[in-house]
């Protein structure tokens, strides 16, 4: 404050008040702990509040309690919460504070990136992966130190697979890499949909953005299948569907590795029989798919991790040239998917 | 070259930017300064005219004084004012300005822009270079105004390649001189936001902006530069920082009822400034940076502290 010399002092911040958690949203659940304090919040027992609270207006009075409120709800639930679950979240927030994400002094990167949000989110995922799909991974020590996209196969008519290797990159990769990944153009026009996509790492995939995350270094996700490979129908389960070239032109002009992935176990967790696409085209959905369980089964899931792939040429080559450096990937993938499943004992271990 | 002193026009000198604008440069240049409204007890070494860019007279200046540098700050950012005046004064005005510079041999000008013109658009990049298109009209036409001085400027850059014309696109300014509508909207005690949206918004103090401008004139680079701070932060992280309360409406509610404040004068921006607290309008400002070696002093943690009440 003493840098602002221009204020006179009459004009100076009395004091900093103490941000009511309750209104803005960073209090409650696991947050009140935080050692270090990556949220900053004002000290609420410095002297100089201390004589001021009498004046608070009502507003602030009820946003206080509030925010006590949620504090005691927060540590009321932590408390109960299964010891598993606490040293998971623990573990979790370890591995991000060591992951080379840059935050500033609020606790944000410059996309948004929240590393308290993107736990608590990832958390919910890493209990799944741990004690419902029972991950197995292995090749995470193929993932190079800067910019990589990782590419893998998509599956499971419900997005977990991506779920699963973001979870695998944080807790069992060293250092951990939180995945970015891209979204829609309309994403960020969902209310809360929007705020959440950005704090757990995601953005919109414009080209300028998806240059600038690689040129930052970070880890970039992308599904080249698309929809297409996720509603596909069992009988073509671990069918490679067709490669969007996207990914291929984005790694030749930022220079970046492509690190494949194949996910083994991903096409059993749901079984589709079929696809009711006017239905889907009616909602404004990407399909619609009749499924035998909507609930997925605690199949296994293994998650291979490629050598990664360095590309050269010109990104602005015709699609035929592309088309050439995405076969291979693809057939990288189909190899590493092929060989998992001759491994696989069965769908469950 | 004779190593005489350079003189140095600035327009909107009044202003809170103005002012800091003339202390930074005031050393190295001899300023004087154009402003529709007068500066009361202005340092005895800055020559301040009080008139209206408009006006016929205005011309009397550049042949009187014969500046070889223009800083233009003289706009009208505010709503208060009629909406075909505001127009008027910022694109006649620039208009008018322009043709001064060009007729009396000026050699270098500044044009202060925004970041506004990108516009806020739920598809824009998060970093927005400086070929971005000028958006803002789409859901923002109360300030078309800006971008359309912005694009006359640039045309003018084009035209005249021996002028060094510099536009700055800054991202939103805060601090004790500057008024402007981000700063009175973080000002508000409770301050509406739209329930479910929480844009990054990057803030540049004051200071650091007259220091910008200052670097722009000794370097006399030439070209479309964004100028941005020291980060981004979360809009209610913002509102939070400088001692507000963030009050989340729905949004057919907050349109509705901002809309009707507006007409009322009773709320100080028009519904369509609404898309700034949905969306990021967040810009990449390594261009600026590499061509100046500018770096911002202030933090955000100062900044917020300059404009909490």
């Amino acid at each position: 404050m003493a840098k602002t010399s221009k204020t006179p002092p009459s004009e100076r911040p009395a004091r900093r008040r103490r941000a009511p958690r309750g209104v803005v949203g960073t209090g409650g659940i696991l947050m009140h702990d935080e050692p270090g304090g990556r949220i900053l919040l004002d000290d609420p027992d410095s002297p100089e509040n201390d004589d001021l609270q009498p004046s608070l207006d009502p507003g602030e009075q009820v946003a206080h309690s509030l925010g006590a409120l949620s504090d005691l709800a927060g540590g009321i639930l932590q408390s109960l919460a299964p010891r598993l679950i606490r040293d998971l979240d623990h573990e979790l927030r370890e591995r991000i504070r060591n992951s080379p994400i840059e935050l500033n002094s609020f606790g944000y990167d410059p996309w948004g990136f929240n590393p308290d949000v993107a736990r608590r989110t990832l958390l919910l995922f890493a209990l799944v992966y741990r004690y419902y799909f029972r991950v197995q991974t292995s090749g995470l020590e193929h993932l190079p130190a800067g910019r990589m996209l990782v590419i893998p196969n998509h599956a499971g008519q419900i997005a977990l697979d991506a779920g699963m290797i973001a979870i695998a990159t944080v807790l069992e990769a060293d250092p951990a890499r939180p995945l970015r990944g891209m979204g829609e153009y309309w994403l960020p026009t969902i209310p809360f949909f929007n705020v959440f996509m950005a704090r757990v790492g995601g953005v919109v995939g414009t080209p300028k953005n998806a240059r600038d995350i690689l040129e930052h270094g970070e880890a970039v996700i992308a599904f080249p299948e698309g929809v297409r490979g996720m509603s596909k129908p069992f009988a073509q389960r671990y069918q490679l569907q067709e490669f969007g070239y996207g990914f291929m032109r984005l790694a030749l002009e930022t220079n970046t590795p492509i690190v494949p992935v194949a996910v083994v176990g991903s096409e059993e967790q749901a079984i589709s029989v079929g696809n009711i696409k006017p239905l889907a085209d009616l909602l404004g959905m990407p399909a619609f798919p009749i499924l035998l369980n909507y609930f997925p089964l605690p199949v296994r899931y293994h998650l291979y991790f490629g050598e990664p792939m360095e590309f050269r040429g010109n990104a602005n080559d015709e699609d035929e040239v592309i088309g050439k450096k995405v076969e291979q990937v693809k057939a990288r993938i189909h190899g590493m998917i092929q060989e998992g499943l001759r491994r696989r004992r069965n769908w469950f271990f | 070259m004779t190593r005489c002193v350079e003189r140095l026009l600035i327009t909107g000198i009044a202003g809170g930017q103005g002012r800091l604008v003339a202390k930074r440069v005031a050393d190295s240049f001899a300023v004087s300064g154009v402003d529709r409204a007068p500066w009361e007890g202005h340092p005895d070494h800055i020559t301040v005219h009080t008139m209206d860019l408009r006006k016929k007279k205005f011309e009397d200046i550049f042949r009187r004084e014969r500046p070889s540098a223009v800083v233009h700050l003289a706009f009208v950012r505010h709503f208060r004012a009629d909406p075909m005046v505001r127009h008027e004064i910022n694109v006649a005005g620039t208009k008018r300005l322009l043709e001064c510079c060009a007729t009396y041999g000026v050699k270098k000008l500044i044009v202060l822009s925004s970041s506004y013109v990108y516009g806020a658009l739920p598809e824009s990049p998060y970093y927005m270079d400086e070929d971005t298109a000028l958006n803002v009209s789409r859901h923002y036409p109360d300030i078309r105004d800006l971008a359309e001085v912005d694009t006359l400027c640039n045309t003018f850059l084009w035209k005249y390649p021996d002028i060094a014309t510099a536009i700055l696109r800054p991202v939103p300014t805060l601090g004790y001189y500057v008024h402007n509508s981000i700063g009175g909207y973080l000002k508000l005690r409770y301050v509406p936001t739209i329930m479910g949206f929480n844009p990054m918004t990057q803030f540049l103090h004051e200071e650091d902006l007259a220091e910008a401008i200052g670097r722009t004139l000794e370097t006399g680079i030439r070209g479309i530069f964004n100028v941005t701070g020291p980060g981004a932060v979360p809009l209610k992280v913002a509102i939070r920082e400088t001692g507000g309360i963030a009050v989340p409406l729905p949004e057919p509610i907050a349109r509705n009822t901002i809309d009707s404040l507006f007409r009322l004068g009773l709320y100080h921006l028009p519904p369509g400034a609404i898309d700034f607290v949905k969306y990021p309008c967040t810009i990449d400002g390594r261009r600026f940076r590499e061509a100046t070696n500018f770096q911002p002093l202030f933090t955000l943690e100062e900044i917020f502290s300059s404009v909490r009440h």
